[in-house]
């Protein structure tokens, strides 16, 4: 099976009192195994609640979404968390790293939900911290590191189970030059891996990397590039 | 912006947590008012059933109780609003912040967190003051209406405009201070996690362990609230207090104070003796828990005494029962001042020569169904030189000064007060002598009542009938007496009482859960976020259930222990004196606080719940 990421005819509608938010009106994607996708729009086009729905934390007002074989729309809540936890690696936009637990803890809590044994999450949890150069920050808490750090622990957590899917919300958005060099650093490992990435961003040494690129405008997804 | 409008339009924006604020400071005055306007209705029918029923010593555990009650009652008031006021404005610190380092200056900043303040603690108290109020009114109508026995007085606006003023000012203080923290203190540190949510330390290395992310995250979210936590246990330690004193003090009490009655008077015991004398018998027994005048009677005239030919019947019967022989009369009794060592080292004459109307009992010691609850020690089986004396509990307060320590004089004769008992004949004015001293000093050779146990249960009725049919052999004028009608009343009345004590804590529980459930609200709020990241990672709803039941569980926990141990320290210790405490109490006591506990726990788990049912956007928002 080499498509990953089904969308066909996907719309999303917003209502806010008495006004109707028309964010994607029939968006269309396909995103096979090993691509790397990403979607550029203005601010409001829909882009993070297009990744939302492909992640399955939201679903569309119209339109069918198929994530590995599996009709998200369809799925109840307990199917969907454990879906997401094993399938979906999910890096957002303002990092959302759990506070009160330290840059280890954050990364290991996803696999903690996988029946993984301690020693395997402790290897792993290693392994990941020395890969993403935050070994000396282990033991600290969020709100003591920086946004680059911060998003570093992101992009770990969000590949601790090694999923087959990776979606990225604006990686690259909240960072300095120097500090994103080091986001499209592990982007472009990521690519070469061949791992399945969509990755909303306005970054062009991102948007280099693209196997695909398109462009979410008036509700619509055009492709760019291919 | 106008010193007004600010704060108006900072209400009005967190919608969620100033109507939480409010709701909870209303119950909370509300509850704190109608506790004390209620338990007031409540005490009064208390001692106003009481006046001239109960014997001294259980009107004391009922005073002592009721007075503990009202103290925690207002404690437990006061905590709460402190608390709830508290997080509100710990919740505000972050704006300081911000509000300085937009170049706010400090007075403005304190004027506009001042106003909020203000307003929700006025609108706080105005509308807990009605609340309180109305359900006093409506409880006392209802409880009226069902025949429960309860005053009607008019309501104490004092009292109202007391409660009002100081939940207000205690609300004001309490709320100021963190403004004005606040506001002294720097903007970048205000702005920081790690000054509003008080993380310093880092923790022990890593060490991945699969039960632990709940516990983890649930511990760790408690401590970085630790000011709120703080005192919110102590609120509910508070609680578990009051609980615990009304719930098991008022079981232990019940029990102990039903104990000494029954054991005072005797289960399955009859009563034998002319018709006048029974009659009398029963109305002097009666006066624990109803208002009855005794009418005079000479209780030695000679066709009251029992004819030797009725115990000796009654003693040749098959069945198997015992008689004890009792003399009553009613005398004037007289103090005698008696002495004693002072702490110098100095002999006192103790005591005064006051002297009244009272009951004597004659009694056989070592053939008496009787076993009193005693300070001091019972008559003696074998005569000695003295004659003793043991006097009733109402009778050791309104006549003696150091009963142990003085003397009784009865019919011209000298006796040794060597105990005080709580009895409920007579409402506890009687003397308990022994029946041969009295026989001597009064010349009276005959008892004037019997009193036969019956020991065997299974054939009580006919036992009953056929003593019944002997004594009416022997003299019409001589009948049966059943003891165990008016024992039922009296332990019923005693219920009663205890009842109305125990009812009211429940009030208290009603009060105190918005305000946890308040606690939870406030530390859902500050998780939300991270809650949403959670599940969007792959965590189950119940994941998330979990981590709130171990905060509350954590919560409740310690304050239970807390509360429970104290309130059983204090119980045993100073409210009931020699507590009777069975298996069946312990277990009715855990049983009652168990549950209390479980109804707050899984009350507290509603917000929770209803947080779950959001979607994970929403919870991310």
């Amino acid at each position: 099976m080499n498509v990953v990421v089904s969308a066909s005819e996907i719309c999303k509608t917003f209502e806010v009192g008495d006004l109707r938010i028309e964010v994607l009106n029939g968006v269309n994607l396909e995103v096979e195994k090993g691509e790397f996708v990403t979607i550029s729009g203005p601010s409001g086009s829909g882009k993070t609640t297009l990744l939302n729905i492909i992640g399955g934390i939201d679903k569309p007002t119209k339109g069918r979404i198929i994530v590995f074989g599996e009709d998200l729309n369809v799925k109840d809540e307990d199917f969907l968390a454990s879906f997401r936890c094993h399938n979906i690696g999910f890096v957002f936009q303002s990092y959302n790293l759990i506070s009160t637990l330290t840059v280890s803890e954050n990364i290991a809590f996803p696999m903690e939900w996988t029946k993984k044994s301690t020693s395997q999450i402790e290897s792993r949890v290693k392994e990941l911290l020395e890969k993403f150069g935050l070994q000396h920050r282990a033991n600290h808490f969020p709100f003591q590191l920086s946004g680059g750090e911060q998003q570093r622990v992101a992009f770990a957590r969000a590949l601790a189970n090694d999923p087959p899917l990776l979606l990225v919300d604006e990686p690259t958005g909240n960072l300095d030059v120097k500090t994103g060099l080091k986001i499209v650093e592990v982007l472009r490992e990521l690519k070469e891996r061949e791992k399945t990435m969509i990755v909303v961003t306005h970054d062009t040494r991102i948007l280099d990397l693209a196997d695909k690129k398109t462009l979410l405008e008036d509700g619509k997804l055009v492709l760019m590039f291919e | 912006m106008s010193e007004t409008f600010f704060p108006i339009n900072d209400l009005m924006r967190r919608k969620l947590q100033t109507s939480l604020t409010t709701v909870s400071l209303t119950l909370c005055v509300g509850s704190t008012l109608f506790l004390l306007l209620f338990s007031d209705r409540t005490g009064l029918g208390i001692l106003s059933a009481a006046e001239e029923k109960l014997t001294i010593g259980f009107s004391t555990i009922f005073s002592r109780f009721l007075l503990f009650i009202s103290i925690l009652f207002l404690a437990l008031g006061a905590i709460f609003a402190s608390f709830l006021i508290f997080a509100m404005v710990t919740q505000r610190t972050r704006d300081v912040g911000l509000m300085k380092a937009a170049g706010c200056p400090n007075n403005l900043i304190f004027g506009y967190f001042f106003t909020e303040l203000l307003v929700v603690a006025f609108i706080s108290c105005f509308l807990g003051v009605i609340l309180g109020l109305l359900a006093d009114l409506a409880l006392a109508r209802i409880l009226s209406n069902a025949s429960f026995q309860i005053q009607q007085n008019p309501v104490d606006f004092w009292k109202i405009l007391l409660i009002f003023t100081s939940f207000f000012i205690l609300m004001l203080v309490f709320g100021v201070k963190p403004v004005l923290n606040s506001t002294k203190v720097e903007p970048v540190k205000a702005l920081s996690p790690t000054y509003y949510w008080g993380i310093a330390a880092p923790p022990s290395p890593f060490k991945a362990s699969k039960q632990s992310l709940t516990v983890k995250i649930a511990l760790r979210g408690i401590f970085r609230r630790a000011s709120a936590t703080i005192r919110i246990v102590l609120c509910l330690t508070l609680l578990f207090l009051l609980l615990t004193v009304t719930i098991a003090g008022g079981v232990i009490a019940k029990q102990t104070t039903e104990n000494w009655i029954e054991k005072a008077v005797g289960r399955n015991i009859l009563l034998i003796a002319h018709h006048e004398i029974c009659s009398q018998y029963e109305i002097l027994l009666s006066k624990f828990h109803e208002n009855m005048e005794v009418s005079a009677l000479n209780y030695t005239t000679e066709e009251y005494l029992i004819p030797e030919a009725l115990e000796a019947h009654l003693n040749s019967m098959p069945h198997n029962i015992r008689l004890e022989r009792r003399l009553v009369m009613w005398v004037y009794i007289k103090e005698l001042p008696g002495t004693m060592v002072d702490e110098h080292g100095a002999y006192i004459t103790v005591g005064d020569s006051r002297e009244g109307e009272s009951l004597v009992v004659g009694v056989e010691p070592e053939n008496t169904f009787g076993e009193w609850f005693l300070d001091g020690e019972f008559l003696k089986e074998e005569e000695g030189e003295n004659m003793c004396a043991v006097i009733g509990d109402s009778i050791a307060n309104s006549m003696f000064t150091v009963p142990l320590e003085q003397y009784l004089q009865v019919y011209g004769g000298q006796f040794d007060v060597v105990g005080v008992c709580v009895d409920p004949i007579n409402n506890g004015k009687v003397v308990y002598v022994n029946i041969r001293d009295l026989q001597r000093i009064t010349g009276v050779s005959k008892p004037n009542i019997l009193l036969v146990k019956v020991a065997s249960l299974s054939d009580y009725e006919k036992v009953l009938n056929e003593i019944r049919g002997a004594v009416k052999a022997v003299n019409q004028d001589f009948e049966v007496l059943e003891l165990n009608t008016i024992l039922e009343k009296s332990l019923a009345f005693l219920g009663l009482l205890w009842s109305a004590i125990m009812f009211l804590p429940f009030c208290a529980l009603a009060s105190a859960v918005p305000c946890f459930i308040g606690y939870v609200v406030l530390a859902l709020t500050e998780q939300r976020q991270e809650f949403g990241v959670l599940r969007a990672l792959g965590a189950k709803p119940r994941t998330i259930l979990k981590v709130v039941a171990v905060q509350n569980l954590v919560v409740l926990l310690s304050s239970y222990a807390c509360g429970v141990a104290f309130g059983i320290i204090i119980t045993l210790l100073i409210l009931v004196p020699n507590p009777l405490v069975t298996s069946f109490t312990v277990l009715q006591i855990a049983g009652l606080l168990s549950t209390a506990l479980a109804a707050t726990f899984l009350i507290s788990l509603y917000p929770a719940i209803k947080l779950n049912r959001k979607s994970i956007l929403e919870m991310l928002a």
